[in-house]
């Protein structure tokens, strides 16, 4: 079990796996809430690569990556992703008109 | 293993954090389907249709297993829903303590010429 120790690196690679291997890469998730830990695991049955933490900070770099990885997956792996927030797609609408970003 | 809709599927992943709160994990696992086997996939490539994906989401405490499919048009609100059950049950893992101690540092010494100046003014 190959364990990624920067999260960056860690998304750059989940990424690039999905991407050559859509119809075998998995994403999974484990929380153990009598330890505090989480778990990130990518793999497509020949390569894989997981990455651990206890910190609530990693916790809000997860959900962005659970969204990219819906919006990968529902939608296929051409599907742009171009940082994927959900602030972000709530306004998208809106904001086609305006400029303006956050207020 | 359960197959229910996006809702049911959600209530019962609260459930499951709710029962593992004490000891257990919870697995999520996310992966691109089509819900259809290898055989019918290259059958309709052969024929020239398309197929629709969708988001196959499995999860289990364990024991139990659930899942669902997520479309294209429910991810958005699937997602974020999911998100926010994670964030309401994620609440064992550590806050930033190095920064906290740093913070608790610079406050220390924030303090001290706070101290050496109100000692200074009911003197005066």
């Amino acid at each position: 079990m190959v364990y990624v120790a920067s999260w960056d690196d860690f998304l750059e690679k989940s990424l690039l796996l999905f991407r050559s291997q859509p119809d075998q890469t998995r994403y999974s998730t484990k929380y153990r809430h009598c330890d505090g830990k989480l778990v990130l695991k990518v793999t497509d049955d020949k390569e894989c690569i997981k990455f651990k933490t206890d910190q609530a900070q990693d916790a809000r770099k997860m959900e962005k990556l659970n969204n990219i990885f819906f919006t990968l997956m529902a939608n296929g792996p051409q599907a742009d992703i171009s940082e994927v927030g959900v602030k972000e797609q709530i306004e998208a609408q809106p904001a086609k008109k305006g400029r303006g970003r956050k207020q | 293993m359960v197959r229910l809709q996006p809702d049911p599927f959600l209530n019962e992943l609260t459930n499951m954090f709710e029962r593992t709160t004490e000891k257990g994990s919870v697995w999520v696992t996310l992966k691109h389907s089509s819900d259809k086997s290898k055989l019918k996939r290259d059958k309709m490539k052969t024929a020239g249709e398309k197929i629709e994906y969708k988001c196959l989401v499995r999860a289990t405490d364990g024991k139990k297993t659930i899942s669902t499919m997520v479309g294209v048009k429910d991810h958005q609100r699937f997602q974020s829903s999911y998100a926010t059950i994670l964030k309401t049950r994620m609440t064992a893992l550590k806050k930033r303590e190095r920064k906290d101690k740093r913070k608790a540092a610079d406050s220390d010494k924030k303090q001290d010429p706070k101290k050496q100046s109100s000692a200074v003014k009911p003197s005066n």
